[in-house]
């Protein structure tokens, strides 16, 4: 049996005190996608932000290829398993300082490919001239397709998506969706996908899981 | 009156209350205009009156011992009582940020104002009451308006940019390489005051020092010289003391997990 890429298991997570999810288990293999639904409030945001190790679960633990977060080092693993918040956040700057700016960090092992950004950009319906224009001031769902821009511009093992298209029309959607499945079949990128509504993204998952019951085995 | 320089004027306790009798005039336009500042102006009189002559028994007693031990004693009171004035006058807190305060003026404060004594005027001993007690003074009073600005500013930043922090984190980046830039806005604001001081000194205003040294009687260009020393001491240990709460601050609020602890800061209750 082939070793799963991203190994969730006994996953707890709670927020101001309050448990949330229990007994959660997700097994990612390369190149899957995965989605995780469940109404507003269960605790799918947070656990994401679990998993990305931006705060702690309450019980439970995650394993890339296998080696936990701190083999590899907390930076070192989230360049490996990129969370998309789904409140896109931009900094100052053009799209064009954005996108490159997760390759000034320590853990960064390439360089920025500028046209390989411009190719993407055209993939996710945004023009090339986006590119030198003040982040801040584009629209929300712009916004939201930039920030999966420069996730996938870093190439991470694992996307984390939470809800990558609540503020995009169908059209926009429609090619989020194309780019996650093409970067998954061409790269071997595996997401897990985060909506409280079954949708276009969610549906062309190769799996879905309801984390309605808080209990899950995926 | 005993204690003052060779030329300063003796002032008797009549001429006391007669300045006294200034606050008189701002309490009057504050009735006049129903500000409503009349009780507080009084009280800030009579705390300013109490202070200063329980600073001026305390001093002269410390001063006749000439020992090292009360001089320790009254700075560290003067640095715990600046600490907790620090973290008051931020908007913001987290736990443990006054002793972070108080750490960060004993190593900035204490060491510029020992450095000051022992090497560059070189007064023997080096805590000789009359010199360490006011330039420690001088120097922590705009320390605090430094680390108090800085404590505020990084404490704003992270609790009120705490996704962008994050975005950061989640991108790969380490939690140094996430705190850089609110923290080095951070020590950037809490210097602002000490360079605007620096930019206009002597022609806006003479220096509190020079000032007091002038109407001591002092030669001028003596008073300038001083005035120089004590502006580059404060300028030293304000950028010293806003890089030391900063580094604290981002020790306690980031974890070795690369975590950023933003539930830790909390709003003052004012």
């Amino acid at each position: 049996m082939t070793e799963p890429l991203l190994q969730i298991e006994g996953f707890a997570v709670a927020a101001n005190g309050i448990p949330l999810l229990r007994d959660v288990a997700i097994s990612l293999g390369t190149g899957e996608r995965v989605a995780l639904t469940g109404p507003s409030g269960c605790g799918k945001t947070t656990l994401l932000r679990a998993i990305a190790g931006l705060i702690d679960p309450v019980a439970g633990s995650v394993r890339l290829r296998g080696q936990t977060p701190e083999t590899f080092g907390w930076p070192a693993f989230r360049r490996r398993v990129i969370l998309v918040a789904q409140r896109p956040v931009l900094l100052e700057g053009t799209v064009c300082q954005n996108l490159s700016r997760p390759f000034r960090y320590a853990t960064a092992k390439t360089v920025f490919d500028e046209p390989r950004a411009l190719d993407l950009m055209a993939q996710l319906l945004l023009e090339p001239g986006r590119m030198t224009q003040e982040a801040l001031s584009l629209s929300e769902g712009q916004r939201q397709r930039i920030c999966l821009l420069r996730a996938l511009l870093a190439e991470p093992d694992v996307v984390l998506l939470d809800e990558p298209s609540s503020a995009l029309d169908d059209a926009a959607a429609e090619a989020v969706d194309v780019v996650v499945r093409r970067e998954a079949r061409q790269r071997g990128l595996a997401a897990l996908i985060v909506s409280h509504e079954r949708g276009r993204i969610t549906e062309s998952c190769d799996r879905v899981m309801d984390l309605t019951s808080a209990k899950g085995a995926a | 009156m005993e204690g003052t320089g060779p030329g300063a004027v003796a002032l008797s306790p009549w001429q006391l209350v007669l300045a006294a009798s200034l606050v008189l005039i701002a309490g009057g336009i504050s009735f006049a205009l129903r500000l409503g500042l009349e009780k507080r102006l009084a009280l800030a009189s009579l705390r300013t009156v109490v202070q200063l002559l329980l600073v001026g028994v305390i001093l002269r007693w410390v001063f006749r011992l000439e020992h090292v031990l009360p001089v320790l004693g009254v700075v560290l009171v003067m640095t715990i009582i600046a600490g907790r004035a620090a973290v008051q006058r931020s908007g913001r807190t987290f736990p443990g940020a006054t002793w972070r305060a108080v750490v960060t003026l004993v190593l900035s404060a204490w060491l510029t104002a020992v450095l000051v004594t022992g090497a560059i005027i070189q007064i023997e001993p080096w805590y000789k009451p009359q010199y360490l007690i006011p330039l420690l003074g001088m120097i922590l009073g705009n320390a605090l308006t430094g680390i108090s600005l800085c404590l505020d500013q990084v404490l704003q930043s992270l609790a009120g940019q705490r996704e962008q922090v994050e975005m950061e984190l989640a991108h790969g980046a380490t939690r140094w390489e996430a705190a850089r830039a609110p923290l080095a806005d951070a020590v950037r604001r809490g210097m602002i005051p000490i360079i605007n001081s620096m930019m206009v000194a002597g022609l806006v205003s003479l220096p509190g020092m020079m000032t007091g040294q002038i109407l001591a009687g002092e030669d001028p260009f003596k008073a300038v010289e001083y005035q120089i020393v004590v502006m580059f001491m404060i300028a030293a240990a304000t950028s010293l003391g806003c890089m030391l709460i900063a580094v604290l601050v981002y020790h306690r609020l980031f974890n070795a997990r690369h975590q950023l602890l933003s539930d830790l800061i909390t709003k003052r209750q004012n």
